[in-house]
């Protein structure tokens, strides 16, 4: 029974990038998906439990290794890493409009946010978090962006969906309110 | 909870953060103002207007002037985007009280509320900074935590097929790539001075994260041509400098540019 769920931590073991279910699936063939699923949880809890410096992480679309805050020093004088850098308000800001109005143009953001937003995404696309994604089908025919899957591993999200959504926006906005 | 208003402004990615710059700008720490029916950021209560929670008339414009500038005044330190944010929602506030207080010899349409107004910012703005502070927890949150990719890939061991690369194939990739980018319509009109210290400052950082660079990659995602000059120079230099290595896995592979282990010990 618990073969499954040692099979699947080496699995996440070796892999660099967030292993998706489509890969386990793949090694495991036949395996129903309730099965791994339930083995991951086992595997996620048992790991959170123990005094284990890493736990399981569902990011990205996959499953992943990560270490535990309390290590953060550690790792970055390891990695030689001052501190993690941070993005601007300006590149953030940019960033959730593209987010929530994607696919969208350089105007677009503009408008929404009432300051040019040039460099805040060539910022962006720098770090990989949005990409070009076409041109829109209108005069001038401009660029459309994106956000990317590393946008998602990022901010640790594993879909678009985990963004507050609109209602949630709408509550959040009226507390401000209160 | 999240603060709607105020996403924290600290270390802007772009710039070189200041050296050692103390983080006395706490969270949400924007000029906040005191009055007696009001505390708090100016965008709340310039919400709070256009929500009419607040009655434009009882804001004493001249009270929030006064005591700003004399915060300012008091403040050897300015962030100028955020003072600048101060000014527009100050000009909007006076503006709509103007339309409010003026007589007027027509009636105001009844549909023009200047309350309404916010010429560029509208309602989608309201939502972007509400998600931006959310991203902004998370992103803190994801800051204590690593996984493997983190990890500096060292350069591959000599023994692997590596072939380093001349000049001359870097600069044919250049300059066959800029070639193909003329073609492309540039619409950037106002070019930024990007110097080489900074660009190289940009680039040992890029490596320092990734371990290695795709090297017409990141030439190919510069804004401006100037600026994927600048950058190759850059890489030129650092590869004369022996910081990095440009090498191909396999012939006609892309070329990857990877920083060496131990930094020659040259003037950095």
């Amino acid at each position: 029974m618990d073969d499954l769920k040692n099979i699947l931590e080496a699995l996440i073991f070796i892999s660099v990038e967030p292993l998706t279910m489509d890969k386990i699936k793949e090694v495991l063939d036949g395996t129903p998906e309730e099965e791994i699923l339930q083995a991951l949880l086992r595997l996620g809890t048992e790991m959170e439990d123990a005094p284990r410096p890493i736990r399981l992480v569902q990011t990205g679309g996959g499953w992943v290794f990560m270490t535990k805050p309390a290590y953060d020093l550690h790792v970055r004088k390891l990695l030689q890493i001052e501190r993690r850098k941070r993005l601007s308000s300006a590149a953030l800001e940019a960033l959730s409009a593209v987010a929530y109005h994607q696919p969208v143009t350089q105007t677009d953001i503009m408008n929404i946010r009432g300051v040019d937003s040039t460099h805040a995404l060539h910022t962006l696309l720098e770090n990989k978090l949005i990409k070009i994604s076409g041109r829109k089908d209108a005069p001038g025919r401009p660029l459309l962006y994106r956000t990317t899957e590393k946008f998602l591993t990022y901010f640790g999200l594993n879909s678009l969906e985990e963004l507050p959504r609109e209602t949630e926006l709408k509550k959040i906005l009226e507390e401000g309110n209160a | 909870m999240v603060d709607p208003g105020y996403p924290n402004e600290e270390g802007p990615l772009e710039k070189p953060a200041p050296e050692d710059e103390p983080a006395v700008e706490g969270a949400g720490d924007g000029y906040q103002i005191k009055l007696d029916i009001f505390e708090g950021p100016l965008d709340l209560l310039l919400f709070l207007i256009k929500k009419k929670k607040i009655g434009i008339e009882d804001i004493p414009l001249a009270v929030i002037t006064r005591e700003y500038l004399d915060y300012l005044h008091g403040r050897d330190r300015i962030n100028l985007d955020r003072e600048a944010e101060f000014l527009l929602m100050a000009a909007l506030l006076i503006y709509i009280k103007s339309q409010i207080l003026l007589p007027r010899e027509q009636p105001v349409e009844p549909d023009i509320d200047p309350r309404k107004e916010r010429p560029d910012r509208t309602e989608d703005y309201e939502r972007v900074k509400v998600v931006s502070a959310v991203l902004r927890d998370k992103e803190e949150e994801q800051s204590t935590i690593w996984r493997r990719t983190a990890l500096n890939v060292p350069l591959p061991e000599e023994d692997l097929d590596l072939i380093e690369v001349s000049l001359f194939d870097l600069a044919e990739s250049f300059f066959a790539m800029m070639k193909r980018k003329q073609a492309v319509p540039q619409r950037i009109l106002k070019t930024k001075e990007i110097s080489v210290a900074d660009k190289i400052r940009e680039i040992v950082g890029a490596l320092r994260e990734h371990g290695f660079l795709d090297f017409l990659e990141y030439l190919d995602a510069q804004e401006t041509l100037e600026e994927a000059l600048v950058a190759f120079f850059c890489l030129l230099e650092l590869i004369k400098a022996r910081r990095v290595v440009a090498v191909q896995e396999q012939l006609f592979h892309t070329i990857k540019v990877w920083l060496r282990k131990e930094p020659a010990g040259e003037d950095a």
